[in-house]
């Protein structure tokens, strides 16, 4: 969410000056501050505040903190429905997401708080153990989008400069199409072995591949090596098409492990939310079952 | 002999170029070589591929000439004979060849069309998901929707199946689930205590009704004879307790609200708090009721009570006040240092306990006799029950008669005695002894026996004789005077009246009631006190030398309660010194749910100081207090 911040208008400077300011610091770090005002004094009022000795969770403190977790999940869980609609200003989506990230941080104490401490084999537990899952996802997520986005554009700048996702396909389209056309005075064992590396979709992999970054069945390094295995005892000629081939498939191989390292931290940059979301989901319903179970055994 | 070939390209814009060139021969070949007839450049064509030949009869022979294939109609074939006029159609890697017979000119007609991309990223690729992980992982919304129902219907679903399976045996104290998983359990916000332990998995022995909170009538299912009534009119206690103000307003509005009515067993005994007793019920909710209940209930007997050590009324012993025949009247009488209680007897406990009298020195005669060697002791007389908690009556057999002998005459080396207890015994046995008891006439003042010649024997056994008869006490009825009166045995100890009856020598012992419990509303328990000195609390024990003084303590003053017991919290009056403080909550002496036995603690507490039995509060509070 970069901005060109508007210089001032009676200004001779014409330098463009960006001021990006992520959610973690939005607003001068507000709902940080915030959240962890509300986590202080809600720990301060959970160790001071005189109440029967029984179930905490029973007592007013523990209804009132479980009725603004239940709340606070909810409102949390909008974020999916919210950052459809980008705005600006005091409730721009940033202002939104800063507040999910710092309150949801601050769940971890509402919702243990309201737990007193009190665990079991419950739907209760269960619902306690699926919020700290989200959560801890969502922390993972937050370390993702601050790390990630600064090795993707380092992957993708090199001395030419930077290459866009479509321009990764390019460049592999154009390797392909100069590798076939180098290759066609193979003999039929190399040529195979180089239409394997052709065939081969740089997409293609499991999400395990994806999110390692590791393709051991990779056809064209396997194409590259046992090219150079064939040609290690065969003579040198002056103008041998291998020779081409050889050195287009490791500039293709170059590329791949590029696209590969970009794959992996896109990748990265997705997968918790395959979490995030679902367990979410999943919270919300074990929060109904507890609800309802309290009320329902009152 | 000749063929046409037709080489098929596509242009950007999806236009075909057709680049027709006719082979002359009856061969040619197929391959990658560009030498070849037809090339082929495609790396899955062999350099040279397959060979075609012309019969004479117009049809085509096809060969491979190494070991690759091709496709004939979508079959792998090596060779193939094929007739132009049929057509056909052969595949070669990505290429794909049509055999016709050109209309025109009559000849075998190749027409060569690529089908496959160069490479597979040549293929047109998606941009926007292709770098996602779309298609790799099931989607967001597809497993949000399998979680949510998954536990939807494993807490949810399924516990409601099981309340409704088991419904009707609520309310029966016999009816159990049979002992297996039960859904519901799950709900389950902590194991059950001790007690309830054996209710497992029966949630509705409890939980009867779904949305209803648990009602005091699934306690009694059960609690038949144990649940003694704090009061047995309910619109009392509510009275009592009188309108909540402020939070606790605000926190039965919401009860209220929440169909949570107040005043229930579970109330104060609150379940699923972890295994183990359920804790004795703190001091609060004595004091929410008694603390200035005068005011709220105007009618009640019962004097305003809050912490022990600042607001607790003065006791009021349960004592003596008169005999209705053998049987003792009580009356509850407030505490004061001079209260007397007439239990029908004379004892001077000053004398008894005194080191230096008479009674001290026959305790020091009789050494291994009494429990001290220089003077009587409490142990001497007064003996603890089996519990320890208070004492058995003192018994005139075991505690007096060592010293106030009852025997009246010696028979060889036994002592006879006069009955204790029953005057009529006593006069019976008195009046027997002198009808039978004078003495006999010596057998020489008799006429007839044989006897020592002379006057002088026989005048000194007249004379003997004569004396005896003398000198012994011939009245009985004087000798029963005696004993009943003052110097008598009887009379030392007992007050003897001129009312009685023929029998009793027209004497009458007033009744003796020995008082068992002075303090019946509280507990006190001497066990406990042991390790004090009786005089500690009983202060007048030494100096009383009337037998209606009452030496049971108060809750003020010289040896009161109010010594050593502080408040819950350690609050004192500040007019009482205290020098060890003993912190004392109601639950130490006061049960809710009172009978004739100590009040109720958990098993495991029962040995440990009452004020910390009580339910603490699980979670770190401060100030902490430390004991």
């Amino acid at each position: 969410m970069a901005s060109i911040a508007p210089k001032k208008r009676t200004g001779a400077s014409r330098a463009r000056t960006s001021t990006h300011e992520g959610f973690l610091r939005h607003n001068n770090g507000f709902w940080g501050k915030l959240s962890a005002a509300i986590a202080l004094g809600l720990m301060a009022l959970y160790i001071f505040v005189p109440l029967p000795g029984q179930h905490f969770g029973s007592s007013w403190l523990g209804y009132t903190l479980g009725t603004i977790g239940a709340l606070l999940i909810l409102w949390l869980t909008m974020l999916g429905m919210r950052k459809r609609a980008i705005t600006p200003g005091r409730w721009s989506l940033k202002a939104w997401t800063s507040a999910h990230v710092y309150l949801g941080l601050c769940l971890t104490v509402i919702g243990t708080l309201h737990s007193g401490f009190h665990f079991g084999w419950n739907v209760h537990t269960l619902a306690w153990a699926l919020m700290l899952l989200v959560i801890a996802t969502g922390i993972f997520g937050i370390w993702i989008y601050a790390t990630a986005p600064r090795a993707l554009s380092a992957n993708r700048y090199d001395d030419e400069g930077a290459i866009t996702e479509k321009q990764m396909i390019e460049a592999i389209r154009s390797l392909d199409r100069q590798i076939h056309d180098a290759a066609q005075t193979l003999d039929p064992q190399s040529a195979a072995l180089v239409n394997l590396s052709l065939e081969e979709d740089a997409f293609t992999g499991s999400f395990w591949n994806r999110v390692t970054g590791n393709y051991p069945k990779c056809a064209t390094r396997h194409a590259a090596a046992e090219l150079r295995l064939i040609r290690t005892y065969q003579p040198r000629v002056g103008d041998d098409p291998a020779d081409k081939v050889d050195a287009l498939l490791t500039r293709k191989e170059a590329m791949l492990g590029r696209m590969r390292r970009h794959l992996k931290l896109k990748s990265w940059l997705q997968a918790w939310l395959y979490i995030h979301v679902p367990v979410t989901f999943a919270l919300i319903a074990a929060l109904s079952a507890h609800i309802v179970s309290v009320f329902f055994y009152w | 002999m000749s063929f046409l070939v037709r080489q098929i390209a596509l242009k950007s814009s999806g236009e075909e170029i057709v680049r027709p060139s006719t082979i002359e021969g009856a061969e040619l070949i197929i391959g990658r070589d560009a030498a070849s007839a037809i090339h082929l450049p495609d790396l899955a064509v062999d350099p040279r591929h397959a060979r075609v030949k012309q019969a004479a009869d117009g049809s085509l022979t096809i060969t491979s000439v190494g070991e690759l294939a091709f496709d004939v109609n979508g079959r792998s074939n090596t060779q193939a004979t094929l007739d132009p006029v049929v057509g056909a159609e052969l595949g070669f890697g990505g290429h794909r060849i049509t055999l016709s017979r050109d209309s025109e000119t009559g000849l075998p007609t190749f027409t060569v069309r690529r089908v496959e991309a160069v490479s597979d990223s040549a293929e047109d690729k998606d941009v926007t998901t292709a770098y996602t992980l779309k298609g790799l992982l099931p989607g967001k919304r597809i497993s949000a929707w399998s979680f949510a129902i998954l536990v939807l219907i494993a807490f949810l679903a399924f516990p409601i199946y099981s309340y409704v399976t088991y419904k009707p045996l609520a309310m029966q104290e016999k009816a159990r689930r049979p002992d297996s998983f039960h859904a519901d359990q799950t709900w389950s916000s902590g194991p059950l205590s001790a007690a309830h332990k054996n209710l497992g998995g029966d949630c509705q022995a409890c939980h009867t009704e779904a949305f209803v909170a648990v009602t005091d009538n699934a306690c009694l299912t059960c609690h038949t004879k144990d649940a003694h009534d704090h009061i047995a009119d309910k619109s009392r206690l509510l009275k009592a307790r009188g309108d909540p103000t402020g939070m606790a307003a605000l926190q039965r509005v919401v009860a209220t609200a929440f169909n949570r009515p107040a005043g229930r067993c579970v109330d104060c005994h609150t379940e699923h708090e972890g295994e183990g007793a359920m804790p004795a019920t703190q001091e609060k909710f004595c004091a929410d009721c008694h603390n200035g209940m005068k005011g709220r209930l105007p009618d009640t007997k019962i004097a305003d009570a809050a912490d022990f050590g600042t607001a607790h009324p003065q006791f009021k012993p349960m004592i003596i006040s008169g005999m209705n025949g053998a049987k003792p009247v009580f009356t509850r009488a407030d505490w004061s240092p001079s209260l007397q209680e007439n239990n029908g007897l004379k004892f001077t406990h000053g004398q008894h306990l005194s080191k230096t009298n008479g009674i001290a020195q026959m305790v020091r005669r009789m050494p291994g006799q009494f429990t001290g060697s220089e003077a009587l002791d409490c142990k001497d007389c007064h003996q603890s029950d089996s519990t320890g908690t208070r004492f058995e009556p003192v018994e005139m057999e075991d505690s007096c008669q060592s010293c106030h002998s009852l025997s009246f005459d010696q028979i060889g080396g036994t002592f006879r005695t006069l009955r204790h207890g029953e005057p009529e015994q006593v006069v019976a046995e008195l009046r027997s002894f002198y009808r039978g008891g004078a003495p006999a006439r010596p057998a020489t003042l008799s006429g007839l026996a044989r006897r020592v010649p002379g006057d002088a024997a026989a005048r000194s056994t007249a004379a003997d004789y004569a004396r005896a008869v003398r000198f012994y006490p011939t009245r009985a009825e004087q000798a029963v005077a005696q004993v009943f009166s003052n110097g008598g045995m009887c009379y030392d100890c007992h007050t003897v009246t001129r009312g009685g009856t023929a029998a009793s020598g027209g004497f009458a012992v007033q009744q003796v009631a020995q008082n068992a419990r002075y303090y019946q509303k509280g507990w006190f328990d001497h066990k406990p006190h042991n390790k004090s000195d009786c005089a500690d609390c009983h202060t007048q024990a030494t100096t009383s030398n009337k037998a209606s003084d009452l030496l049971v303590p108060g809750i003020d003053g010289k040896g009161g309660c109010r010594t050593c017991h502080v408040g819950g919290d350690g609050a004192k009056l500040t007019t009482a010194s205290v020098k060890d403080p003993v912190d004392s909550s109601c639950a130490m002496c006061h049960s809710y749910h009172m009978d004739t036995d100590a009040p109720w603690a958990p098993k495991k507490d029962r040995k440990k100081d009452v004020a910390q039995t009580v339910a603490v509060a699980d979670r770190p509070r401060f100030p902490v207090k430390l004991h």
